[in-house]
C-alpha cells in the first residue's frame, strides 16, 4: 500500500454533491422557470409595451441594470436577455457562488467535521479541489439550466425563425464563466477566513461590482471605471451583435477564475485550520 | 523502529504557547499514555502528528514516514479519535461511519463496524443528532477502530462514557495492542492510563516534564506513612525544622498521616520516640503521584 499518496476522494466529492444538490435544484428550478416566464412576457406585445413604459417611468438606472437602450419593442433577443441579468437571477447565482464554498470549507471547520475528513486519507488540497469542482461545475450547470429555460420558453412561445438561440448559448457560457469567477473569489475567501467573514467579503465584492457596473453604464463621467468591474466582461450587445466569441473578455474572466482559485488553494494548504 | 517519533517538536500560536521542544518515541505494539491537564498541549501534539497543524519547528515521523502537514501521511493506517468528536447530526451513525471508512482503505469495515456497535451497545440506524453525548462518543470510538488501524491516536476516548462502556473501550484498546497496533492514549483520566499503559509522558504547559514507565511515575511521587499512636497518648507535632521534606496530610486524636520524600529513616527515627501502636504505608496512586508532580512543578 502506498501510504504517502492519497487517491482522489470521490467519496467526499459524492457526499458534498449530495449535500449541495437540494439547494442547487431549488436555485436551478427558479432560474429555469424565470426564463420561461420572461419568454411568456416578451411574447406578448401589449405586455412588453406596458413593461417598457413602466421602465421609462422609473429612474434610468433601473433600465440600465436590465439592458439599457437595447430594451426596445421589437428587439426580442435583448428583451429575452432580461432574464439573464435580472437582479433576482443575479441574487440566485450569488447565493450559490457564495453559499457553496463557504458551506463546504469554513463551515465544515467550524462544525468540527473537517478534522474528521482530514484525519482520513484526504489531503487538504484534495478537499479544496472537491469544493472548487462543485462550485465551478455547479455554476456552469446552473447556466445550462438557464439556457434550457430559454430554449423551452422560445419553443413554447413562438418568436418566429428570426430568433437565433446561439447568441443565448454564448451569453450563457460567458455568464457561467462570470459566475465561476465569482465562485473562485468565494473559494479564495472561504480558504482564507472564517465562514461569516468569507460570506460578507464575497457579498461585498459582488454588490460593489454590480453597482459600479450599473453606475458606469448610467453616468458617463465615470465610464472609465467600467473595466474595473467583473460584470464589464459580459458585454451583452457584443455577444448578440458579433458572431465571434469575445476572446478578450473570456480571457479576463478565466484569468480571474484561475488566479483566485490557485491563490485560495495555496492559502488553504499553508494555513493552520482553526479546528 | 518507533511507530511514532517526535524530535524537538514545537508549535507556537503567535505569542501564545502551544508545545515546546517535545521529543519522544512510541514503540510498535505499545500503549503509550499521554498525560496532562486541559491546555497542557496534548491536542496540539496530536494535531501535529496527524498533519492537521504545521509545527513551528522540529519534526515527527509516523509509521516510518515524515509527517507533512496537510498530506494525510499514512492516514489509512491510523485510527484517530479527536478530543471533541463532532459529526454531521443529520445522518445516521451507520451512514457517517460508512463515509469515513470510504475515505480511507476501510471499504470492508462493515463487519468490524457491526461487531464494535454490538460490543458498545450502539444502534447504528439512529440519527447522530438524536444521540446522547455518550452515544456520540461511542460512534467516535467505532470511527477510530472500524478499519483495524496499525496505529491508534485517541484523544480522551472514554470522555462522556459510563464506567461499563469505558471498560469495554479499554478492553478494545488492549485487544488492538495485542494484535500488533500501537496506541497513543491522551488523557487526563489517570486511572485509565494506569489500567492500560506501560509508559507515559506527562505534559505541563506545553513541555514534557516526565517520560517514564507508569510504575516509575508512581514511585517518583511522595511516599506515605500512617501512624496510629497508643490510645490516650498525645499525637506529637511534626518538627518541620528537623524533618525537611515531610508534611502532614491529616491528623486526628490518635493518628498522624504524613508524606515524605526519599527514605523513611528520619521519620521513623522521630516516631520511635513516641508510643506507637502500629504503622501502615499506603500505596500512592497514579492520581496522587500525578497531582504531586504538578504541585512539585508549580512550586519550582
Amino acid at each position: 500500500m502506498n501510504g504517502t499518496r492519497s487517491p482522489f476522494p470521490f467519496a467526499l466529492l459524492r457526499f458534498w454533491v449530495l449535500r449541495i444538490l437540494p439547494a442547487w435544484f431549488f436555485i436551478g428550478l427558479m432560474i429555469f422557470l424565470f426564463q420561461i416566464n420572461v419568454c411568456a412576457m416578451v411574447h406578448d406585445d401589449e405586455r412588453i409595451k406596458v413593461v417598457l413604459k413602466l421602465l421609462d417611468m422609473l429612474p434610468a438606472i433601473i433600465k440600465t441594470s436590465l439592458g439599457g437602450d437595447m430594451l426596445q419593442a421589437g428587439n426580442t433577443p435583448a428583451l429575452i436577455a432580461i432574464g439573464y441579468q435580472h437582479p433576482l437571477v443575479m441574487l440566485l447565482y450569488m447565493l450559490f457562488a457564495v453559499g457553496v464554498p463557504t458551506t463546504l470549507l469554513p463551515a465544515e471547520i467550524q462544525k468540527g467535521t473537517m478534522e474528521l475528513i482530514l484525519s482520513r486519507r484526504v489531503t487538504k488540497t484534495q478537499a479544496y479541489i472537491c469544493a472548487g469542482l462543485i462550485t465551478v461545475a455547479g455554476m456552469f450547470a446552473l447556466v445550462l439550466v438557464m439556457f434550457l429555460g430559454t430554449v423551452l420558453g422560445t419553443s413554447i412561445y413562438d418568436f418566429g425563425p428570426a430568433l437565433r438561440l446561439y447568441p443565448f448559448f454564448k451569453s450563457a457560457v460567458i455568464g457561467g464563466l462570470l459566475a465561476s469567477a465569482v465562485g473562485g473569489i468565494a473559494l479564495l475567501a472561504a480558504a482564507s477566513f472564517q465562514r461569516n467573514i468569507a460570506v460578507w467579503l464575497t457579498v461585498a465584492y459582488l454588490v460593489l461590482n454590480y453597482f459600479l457596473a450599473v453606475f458606469t453604464e448610467w453616468w458617463t463621467r465615470i465610464k472609465w471605471l467600467a473595466p474595473v468591474t467583473i460584470f464589464h466582461y459580459v458585454d451583452g450587445p457584443r455577444i448578440f451583435n458579433e458572431s465571434a466569441w469575445p476572446i478578450d473578455d473570456v480571457s479576463v474572466l478565466l484569468g480571474i477564475l484561475i488566479v483566485s482559485t490557485v491563490a485560495g488553494s495555496v492559502i488553504w494548504s499553508r494555513r493552520d485550520l482553526q479546528l | 523502529m518507533n511507530t511514532i517519533e517526535c524530535k524537538a517538536l514545537t508549535k507556537r500560536y503567535g505569542k501564545a504557547r502551544g508545545i515546546e521542544d517535545l521529543s519522544f518515541g512510541i514503540e510498535k505494539g505499545e500503549i503509550f499514555g499521554y498525560l496532562g491537564p486541559n491546555g497542557s498541549g496534548k491536542t496540539t501534539t496530536i494535531r501535529c502528528l496527524m498533519g492537521l497543524l504545521a509545527p513551528t519547528s522540529g519534526q515527527c515521523r509516523i509509521l516510518g514516514a515524515p509527517v507533512v502537514p496537510g498530506k494525510a501521511t499514512y492516514h489509512a493506517r491510523i485510527g484517530y479519535l479527536p478530543g471533541d468528536f463532532r459529526i454531521w447530526p443529520q445522518y445516521t451513525a451507520g451512514q457517517s461511519l460508512r463515509l469515513m471508512a470510504a475515505l480511507g482503505d476501510g471499504d470492508n469495515a462493515k463487519k468490524r463496524r457491526n461487531q464494535l456497535a454490538d460490543r458498545l451497545d450502539l444502534n447504528l440506524d439512529r440519527r447522530l443528532g438524536t444521540l446522547s453525548k455518550g452515544n456520540r462518543q461511542k460512534v467516535g470510538v467505532i470511527y477510530a477502530l472500524q478499519h483495524r488501524p496499525d496505529l491508534l491516536i485517541l484523544d480522551e476516548p472514554t470522555i462522556g462514557l459510563d464506567p461499563l462502556i469505558s471498560q469495554v473501550v479499554l478492553d478494545l484498546i488492549r485487544e488492538a495492542s495485542e494484535s500488533g497496533a500501537t496506541v497513543m492514549l491522551s488523557s487526563h483520566d489517570l486511572a485509565e492510563v494506569a489500567a492500560v499503559c506501560r509508559h507515559a509522558a506527562i505534559l505541563r504547559e506545553g513541555r514534557l516534564v516526565e517520560l517514564a514507565p507508569v510504575s516509575q511515575i508512581v514511585r517518583q511521587g511522595e511516599r506515605r506513612l500512617k501512624v496510629w499512636f497508643v490510645k490516650g497518648a498525645q499525637v506529637p507535632a511534626l518538627p518541620a525544622d528537623r524533618l525537611a521534606g515531610v508534611r502532614v496530610i491529616s491528623q486526628d486524636s490518635d493518628t498522624l498521616h504524613v508524606a515524605y520524600q526519599g527514605t523513611a529513616q528520619a521519620v521513623l527515627k522521630w516516631i520511635a520516640s513516641f508510643p506507637v501502636d502500629r504503622i501502615a504505608t499506603p500505596q500512592t496512586s497514579l492520581q496522587e503521584a500525578f497531582m504531586q508532580y504538578y504541585e512539585k512543578e508549580a512550586d519550582r
